[in-house]
């Protein structure tokens, strides 16, 4: 059985309708990467399957571990394993960094009705996780991504992915705005994540990120369907021959 | 017709002269000083919405009441900000020496209450209180020095460094009703001395009481005053601060303003820099709920070249909770160089809520740099949704973010014991989780 299912998934955010039908399954232990041009859908997507509002959705449904995803709340959601590497991860001065991940973490193991990690569990758990993602302690105390450079905030929510151990990662375009170092180190950062009991769904523009990241599936989203999926030498086509031809294949079809 | 409703009928300024001829007798040594303070207030009333400075707070609640003076009372210890300094306890405006630590008399220190001092010199008190009153008092201001009991006098001696914090606790006492308290509390900052001095107003448990709490702060050349001002008065009660600050050459004010407690209350805090190099740091928190009304007028006067002002005030309305923050910056023809920065960020809980802000700059200097910058807005719907996505659910989610709308303030405060009360009091006012 299928981790996730959505099927025939229209939204439609202000006029714009914005997914016209999308299908798509994902079983556990697949990496998926989903590529499309700019206004394709794809952020569209992973926002909706994470429980941002602003969105409605027209018809179609998606179901997450048997459950119907949507009608959880963003909380729920994540509670239940589902986790959103955001594009553009916010900034949220006064809210420190360390006291968001371990609320984060004891609200999953509340809900999973394992015990609260104390100050000192936690603190040793974090500081493994900061070591494999390169990242300094000082960040612990920080505000919330708050003066993080771009490279900075994407390390950030691998870390709090690390943290979490999501069910269902979703990751958009996490490859955005890295060198290469940082890319390595992220990408390295999501290896470490990949087992039989998790899945990964992937937004990126770039074939650059599948060098390091390999998924089982890739899938290409434009007009807000997915027009094409095949395995990564989809990704190598879509870097030499670009967009249209998969537009027009899907046109003739 | 009762004799109650013959009572209200007179106007507020009679009611007070009643309430005055019972209270002081002709023979009382301050007698001239209020009468002549009284008679001003009666001339010149309430303030009302028609004058620029009340536009935004309507004292027709307040004005209809008669309050009268108020006579102490037992209050069980306790409710204080634990280890916060040395204490000095007024309950209903009369200071309780069996409450108070204010014996341990620091060194280069004098700490007196006004009624001590007035026992034993009387003459002594009436000059000094001229002397220390502003030269043209506001009518509440007036209405304080006519009724005023008691209070507290800190003079510094030069240089004087007193190792902890001097804690003034105004505490209602429970049930008190229809009654006044107009406290004053003077400091004196010899030349480069350094002090803390901590103002809490409380009294939950209060009916309808009315404080009129004056502070008057000199700061000498070189001295250092900070001053925390937290108002947690009962939610039935009318709050009126008076605070005016006079700063010499490289003298430094940092205030921190925090107003939590009253049906309605208005801070007036107006600080002077007299002397070049004189610094003045205002930071404080409005935090309206139900249906609060919590006003706070500033106003920073650059009367000498090369001065400096910092001002931060953050709002926080919730419910029907109003809030109003009025920021004036003078700086005159000769304060040249002056550096003026003010920053009024507000934050609205609910479609009800309401916070009106206005920055007042009169600048008559040209070579000088000031700033403001105000914004009213709503909690960040994409901060919301960030932390939801992590786990947290709704309500702890939006607390979070209005905690961390305080934070700067929060963390502006010096003392631990300060700062760690007013974190569980805004944890407790927006259910914080821990």
């Amino acid at each position: 059985m299928s981790m996730l299912k959505i099927d025939n998934l229209h939204v439609r955010a202000g006029d714009k309708q914005v997914l016209t039908g999308l299908s798509l399954e994902v079983a556990a232990g697949e990496v998926h990467a989903i590529m499309g041009p700019n206004g394709s859908g794809k952020s569209t997507l992973v926002q909706v399957l994470a429980g941002r509002e602003g969105y409605e959705v027209t018809a179609g449904s998606v179901s997450y571990q048997g459950r119907d995803l949507l009608a959880l709340p963003p909380e729920e959601r994540a509670r239940e394993g589902v986790f959103l590497a955001f594009q553009y991860p916010v900034e949220i001065p006064g809210v420190n960094n360390v006291y968001l991940l371990k609320a984060g973490l004891n609200a999953m193991r509340k809900h999973r009705g394992l015990p609260e990690l104390d100050a000192f569990e936690f603190l040793a758990l974090v500081r493994d996780k900061m070591k494999l993602m390169h990242m300094d302690e000082s960040f612990l105390n920080r505000g919330v991504n708050e003066g993080f450079s771009g490279g900075e905030k994407k390390r950030n929510e691998i870390l709090q992915m690390s943290v979490l151990e999501p069910t269902l990662a979703l990751l958009d375009e996490t490859d955005s705005g890295l060198d290469i170092d940082a890319l390595r180190v992220v990408a390295n950062g999501v290896n470490s994540l990949r087992r039989a009991d998790r899945a990964i769904v992937m937004v990126t523009h770039y074939q650059r990120l599948l060098d390091y990241i390999e998924p089982d599936s890739v899938h290409v989203l434009s007009g807000g369907r997915i027009l094409k999926s095949g395995d990564k030498s989809l990704a190598l086509e879509l870097e030499k021959r670009g967009y249209d031809w998969v537009r027009q294949e899907a046109a003739v079809a | 017709m009762s004799v109650v409703t013959l009572q209200e009928s007179r106007s507020s300024g009679e009611r007070y002269r009643a309430a005055f001829d019972a209270r002081w007798p002709a023979t009382d040594a301050l007698i001239e000083l209020r009468r002549a303070a009284l008679e001003r207030f009666v001339a010149a009333g309430f303030p009302t919405q028609r004058q620029e400075d009340w536009k935004y707070t309507n004292l027709r609640r307040l004005e209809a009441r008669t309050f009268a003076p108020a006579t102490s009372a037992a209050v069980a210890v306790g409710g204080w900000i634990a280890n916060a300094g040395t204490r000095i306890v007024l309950v209903n405006g009369h200071w309780m020496p069996a409450l108070s630590s204010i014996e341990a008399q620091l060194p280069g220190m004098t700490l007196l209450t006004l009624k001590q001092w007035f026992e034993k010199d009387p003459a002594a008190v009436a000059t000094f209180i001229a002397q220390t009153s502003r030269a043209r008092p506001s009518a509440l201001e007036d209405l304080n020095l006519a009724f005023f009991e008691d209070g507290v006098v800190l003079d510094l001696a030069a240089g004087a460094t007193p190792d902890q914090p001097i804690y003034i606790v105004h505490q209602w006492s429970d049930g008190s009703a229809q009654v006044m308290s107009n406290p004053r509390v003077v400091v004196r900052a010899g030349a480069n001395s350094r002090c803390v001095v901590i103002e809490h107003f409380v009294g939950a448990n209060a009916g309808e009481c009315f404080t009129n709490a004056v502070c008057e702060i000199d700061v000498a050349a070189g001295a250092s005053v900070e001053h925390y001002r937290i108002q947690q008065e009962s939610l039935r009660s009318f709050h009126i601060g008076h605070v005016n600050v006079r700063l010499q050459q490289n003298g430094r004010y940092a205030s921190h303003d925090i107003a939590l407690g009253a049906s309605l209350a208005r801070v007036n805090l107006s600080t002077t820099l007299q002397g070049p190099g004189a610094h003045v740091a205002l930071n404080g928190l409005i935090a309206p709920l139900g249906t609060q009304h919590l006003d706070a007028h500033t106003s920073i006067d650059h009367a000498a070249p090369h001065t400096t002002s910092d001002e931060n005030y953050r709002g926080i309305a919730g419910e029907r909770g109003r809030g109003v923050f009025n920021g004036k910056v003078i700086v005159r023809p000769d304060a040249q160089k002056t550096d003026a920065r003010q920053s009024s960020r507000n934050l609205l809980l609910t479609p009800g809520a309401e916070i009106d802000t206005k920055p007042e700059l009169e600048i008559y200097a040209n070579d000088v740099k000031c700033s403001h910058g105000a914004t009213t807005g709503r909690l960040d719907a994409a901060a919301l949704f960030y932390l939801r996505s992590r786990g947290l659910d709704e309500a702890d989610a939006r607390a979070l973010l209005i905690r961390a709308f305080a934070e700067s303030i929060v963390t502006s405060i010096g003392p631990a014991a300060v700062r760690g009360y007013l974190e569980q009091l805004l944890d407790e006012r927006y259910k914080v989780i821990s």
